[in-house]
Formats: C-alpha cells, sequence, structure tokens
C-alpha cells in the first residue's frame, strides 16, 4: 500500500523518540567519555583520551574486564549444557501434565523480580550460619562456606544464583525447539540402533540449529548486562570489589562518584565487547548448522 | 495410530519415572527459596534467628507485615509501579503495532535504511546508554518524577521487530479489499490488522509489563524521593533500611513477588506460548 502521509504521522513521532533515547545517547555517551565530566560541576573540561588512557592503566577495570568475561562465559556455557539436559528430559516425558508442571516451575525465578529474589537468595539461601545452601551442604559433610563475604567464592555464588534465575527462559525455548523437530528422524536413528546420546548428539542437536543460534546469541547479551545480582545478592561487587563486574563499575564511577566521563568511557568498551562478541559468534555460525 | 499408542506398552516407563523424579527434586530446589521467603515472613525475627533448623514458622505472626505496611509507604510504592507498568505497556502496544503495520504494508522512500537503523539499535546495550539517558531525562526535567521511567521506554524495538513479523503473515489481499471498501489507513489498521495479531499482542503485554515491574536500573538512576519508587527499587531500600527486621524484609518481599507469580501460574500457558512464539520469530 501507499500512503505517505500516513506513513509520515505515524513514522515521525516514533523516530524523534528513538534518536531522543536510542540514537542520541549513544552518540553523546561517546562524547562525555573525551570529557572530565562531572554533572554537579560546572565546568567540564575537554580532556580528549585521557578516560581511556587511565582505563588501561585501572586494576580495578581489568578486575571488573575478568570477572565479566569470566562470569558470561561461565554461566552462559553452564547454562546452556543445562538447559539442554533438562528440555531434552522434560520433552522426552510421555505425560503432558509433568511437561507442562516442570516448564512452569523452572521457569518461576524468570518471572520474579530480581532484586527479591536476590533478597531472598542473600538473607535465606547464602549466609553462612543459617542459609539453606550451608544447610544442605551440611549434610554432604562440607563445612560453612562464607559465600558472599569471601572473595574467592563470591563469584561462584553469583554464578550459581544466576543459573537458577536464568534456565526458565532458554528451557522453555529449547522445548519448543525440540517440539517443532519432526520425530521420523529420531525414530529412523533409534531403527539403525542409535542410542539416546548419539540421537541427541547427531540428530536433535543439529535439527535445534536455528533455536540454538538464537538462544545462544540472546542469553550471551542479556548475561553481559546482568546488574541486579551484582548490585543487591554481592552489595555493591562486595567483598574487596570480587564481584564488580563491567556493569556495576559504570554505575558505581558514573552515579556514586559523579565520575561521567570515566563511567562512559567504560560503557563504550562494554558497547565494544559486547559488539566483537556477537560478530564472532555470527561468523562462526555462518560455517555450520546448515541443515 | 493413537489406538495403537495405547495398546502398546510404554517401553521407557522405568526411564520416565526416573527422569521425573529427578525433575522433582530439581524443582523443588527451586521453589525452595520462595518457600523460604513466604515462611520467614510469617516468622518473629528471633524465631529466624535461633531456629535454624527448621524453616517452619513457631509461632505464627503477622508482625512483618504490620511493619511493611506501617513503617513504609508501601501502597504508594504499589501504586507508582501499577501506573507506570500500565501506562509504559498500553503506549507500547500502541506504538510497535502502528509502527509494525507501517514497515510491514507500505511502500515508502528509505523504508529499508530506517528498519536497519531499527534493528541496530536493538543491539545496543541498555547499560551503554545509562549515564546519556541519564542525563537527557534531567535536561528534559523529568529526573525524579515518574515520567521519567515512561517516556524513553515508549517505543520499544523488540516490539516493532515482532509486530512486523507478525503482520506480514497477514494477506495483503484483506487491507486491499477494505482500503477498496473505502476504509482508511487507521481504519484498516484497528479493524483489521489488530484483530488478527492477537497472539503477538499478548506475548507483547506479558514481556512489557514484567520488564518495566521489574526494572531496577532505572528507577535506581532516575528517581530520588522515597514517595517515587517503584517497587524493585523500594524493596531494596526497605531492606536496608530495615536490616535487622528480616521478617518484616521478607514480607515486603513476599507481598511484591507472590502476586507476579501467581499471574504467572494463571496465565502460564500463554505465557510460554508467547516465549516460544517470540523466539520462534
Amino acid at each position: 500500500m501507499k500512503n505517505n502521509k500516513f506513513v509520515c504521522i505515524v513514522l515521525i513521532p516514533i523516530f524523534c523518540l528513538i534518536v531522543v533515547f536510542l540514537i542520541a545517547p549513544l552518540f553523546y555517551g561517546l562524547g562525555i567519555s573525551m570529557f572530565d565530566y562531572n554533572p554537579l560541576r560546572a565546568d567540564n573540561p575537554f580532556i580528549g583520551a585521557a578516560n581511556y588512557v587511565r582505563l588501561f592503566h585501572d586494576t580495578l577495570f581489568y578486575r571488573a574486564l575478568a570477572h565479566t568475561l569470566v562470569f558470561v562465559g561461565v554461566t552462559v556455557t553452564l547454562n546452556i549444557i543445562v538447559t539442554l539436559i533438562l528440555a531434552q528430559l522434560i520433552s522426552s516425558l510421555p505425560w503432558n501434565f509433568a511437561r507442562g508442571l516442570f516448564r512452569t516451575v523452572l521457569f518461576l525465578p524468570c518471572v520474579a523480580p530480581m532484586v527479591g529474589t536476590s533478597l531472598v537468595w542473600r538473607n535465606g539461601m547464602f549466609a553462612t550460619k543459617n542459609g539453606l545452601v550451608n544447610h544442605l551442604l551440611g549434610y554432604l559433610g562440607i563445612p560453612a562456606i562464607n559465600w558472599l563475604g569471601d572473595a574467592s567464592v563470591v563469584m561462584v555464588a553469583m554464578i550459581i544464583f544466576t543459573i537458577w534465575a536464568d534456565i526458565g527462559y532458554n528451557t522453555v525455548l529449547f522445548c519448543a525447539g525440540l517440539d517443532g523437530i519432526p520425530k521420523d528422524f529420531s525414530e529412523a536413528a533409534q531403527i539403525d540402533g542409535a542410542g539416546p546420546v548419539r540421537r541427541f548428539i547427531y540428530i536433535t542437536l543439529p535439527l535445534l540449529g536455528r533455536t540454538f543460534i538464537f538462544v545462544l546469541m540472546m542469553t550471551l547479551i542479556s548475561h553481559f548486562q546482568m546488574f541486579v545480582q551484582f548490585m543487591v545478592l554481592a552489595q555493591r561487587g562486595a567483598p574487596n570489589n570480587a564481584a564488580t563486574v563491567l556493569t556495576l563499575l559504570i554505575y558505581k564511577e558514573g552515579f556514586s562518584n559523579q565520575n561521567m566521563g570515566y563511567a562512559s568511557a567504560i560503557a563504550v568498551i562494554l558497547f565494544l565487547v559486547i559488539m566483537v562478541v556477537t560478530v564472532i559468534q555470527r561468523r562462526v555460525n555462518r560455517v555450520d548448522w546448515g541443515y | 495410530m493413537t489406538e495403537m499408542k495405547k495398546r502398546k506398552k510404554n517401553p521407557y516407563l522405568t526411564a520416565n519415572i526416573i527422569i521425573v523424579i529427578l525433575l522433582g527434586l530439581l524443582a523443588v530446589l527451586v521453589v525452595l527459596p520462595f518457600v523460604w521467603m513466604v515462611l520467614s515472613s510469617f516468622r518473629t525475627n528471633k524465631d529466624i534467628r535461633l531456629n535454624i533448623s527448621s524453616m517452619w514458622p513457631d509461632p505464627w505472626t503477622l508482625t512483618g507485615y504490620a511493619a511493611a505496611l506501617t513503617k513504609a509507604p508501601f501502597v504508594r510504592w504499589f501504586i507508582n509501579s501499577v501506573f507506570v507498568s500500565t501506562t509504559v505497556t498500553l503506549i507500547v502496544l500502541f506504538t510497535s503495532s502502528i509502527t509494525g503495520f507501517v514497515f510491514a504494508k507500505y511502500k515508502f522512500p528509505f523504508k529499508n535504511l530506517i528498519f536497519g537503523v531499527i534493528l541496530a539499535t536493538m543491539m545496543v546495550p541498555s547499560q551503554v546508554l545509562m549515564i546519556p539517558n541519564f542525563l537527557i531525562v534531567k535536561g528534559l526535567g523529568l529526573y525524579n518524577r515518574l515520567g521519567a521511567l515512561i517516556v524513553p521506554m515508549m517505543v520499544s524495538m523488540f516490539g516493532i521487530f515482532l509486530c512486523k513479523q507478525f503482520i506480514e503473515d497477514i494477506p495483503d489481499s484483506l487491507c486491499e479489499a477494505a482500503r477498496i471498501d473505502g476504509a482508511g489507513d487507521f481504519f484498516i489498521y484497528a479493524r483489521i490488522i489488530l484483530p488478527n495479531i492477537k497472539p503477538c499482542i499478548g506475548s507483547l503485554t506479558i514481556f512489557t509489563f514484567l520488564e518495566r515491574w521489574n526494572d531496577y536500573l532505572n528507577p535506581l538512576i532516575m528517581l530520588n524521593d522515597t514517595e517515587k519508587m517503584t517497587l524493585p527499587l523500594a524493596l531494596n531500600f526497605f531492606s536496608s533500611q530495615h536490616l535487622a527486621d528480616l521478617s518484616a524484609t521478607m514480607a515486603v518481599a513476599s507481598l511484591v513477588m507472590v502476586p507476579v507469580l501467581i499471574v504467572f501460574i494463571m496465565f502460564q500457558k500463554q505465557f510460554i506460548k508467547g516465549l516460544a512464539l517470540s523466539g520462534m520469530k
């Protein structure tokens, strides 16, 4: 259809909003990163690349970057493996009711606000003295762990919590993907004598290709942006910044220290990291999976 | 076919039962934090601190809820959250569907270029925009107002994309027939397009509402007054104000989370279908 007047009436206001709240901020952020910008000060001098130079000498930045990469790498890998297995197990059940029930239960943590679940885990699950996690570990003879107070294990706690909070999404998506695969292939392989594990690796996984790429992509991007658990569950990345990731560092520098120029430089780096991962991921996926 | 299946004994019955038991154990672990939260909200602080080995309230008490409702403007927070989430959801539904309609059914210059820009901005992480958006909102005079949580969220790239995909599946002939009968553009949108993309509207409603309802980062940056807070921000604020009163904190947490969980369980079928749908597209 054609009607340029109607198109303009719709698109102009929409496009204004997109420009003001999405496109302009991107360049604005890039611009601020070249200033010594403090919103409470009247004079904010242009300092060129000084914020970026400072980044390269900032050990906290390197640590936050390392924490982010480790957190995303480990959590996303575990998440994909666990959810693939869970989805396969759930889909293999012949009872509709059981399938629905397990999907629903696994999805519960995804709909609850993460601030709330973080508070529950901080006070109830990960508490050293009467936390349920240590209580359960106690049955196995493992001594109490100071999950949120010990710099060497706080990241493990973050990973455990995030897996709990996020497996529902991918399980549901993989279940939908699995339900979309015709049973014939698997049955044919079974007649040829392939066991369940081999059927899963050689038949199901390749046929899941498109869903798999989509899920991996979304999970990667969303995990780079995780913030709440580091802010609330680990209480501002404590102890000793052992749970400070890039998003939290941006917040702390920008809003607690009012160093918005420096924080914007970190944000630009985070943006580049996500871009690089996305591009690599797309390259890798272009090669194969063409079923 | 079905008869054959019924007559044939399920050869995997034992395996299925083992899987159900394993998944059942996992399900118990997954809901355990919620159970702990709700039970703790009915316990006294002394009981939580001293009776470590039991989760069960002894005695049951409502002091946590009383503290939650009297020591903090809980109702105000709740109204703020309802107002912000509902407004944003309604606006996003409108902007997404009408923009999706335009991109799916109209020919106009630079269409692909404009849509490409929209797709590209979808990839920009919100944390990167956190600081400039804060400054823009401040510049617009919206800082510390609920509008700061509404105006920047009125357009959703994901929503536009999703609606466009769905509207493209509606046959062009339907729109053209209405056109010949003299229907205007907006009439076609309201009477032909909207009724035909109900599943899309449904899942977009759920996701937008939930995203706004659970949002913590934006209120954290944009709001300052206790009175203006939405629930997630208020919950963390309350907990930091009443560190020693775990019972009250868990009461507020329950008041914030249990309604969301109940609504989800009520609509879980549409919910999960919607998620799968948006994932497939």
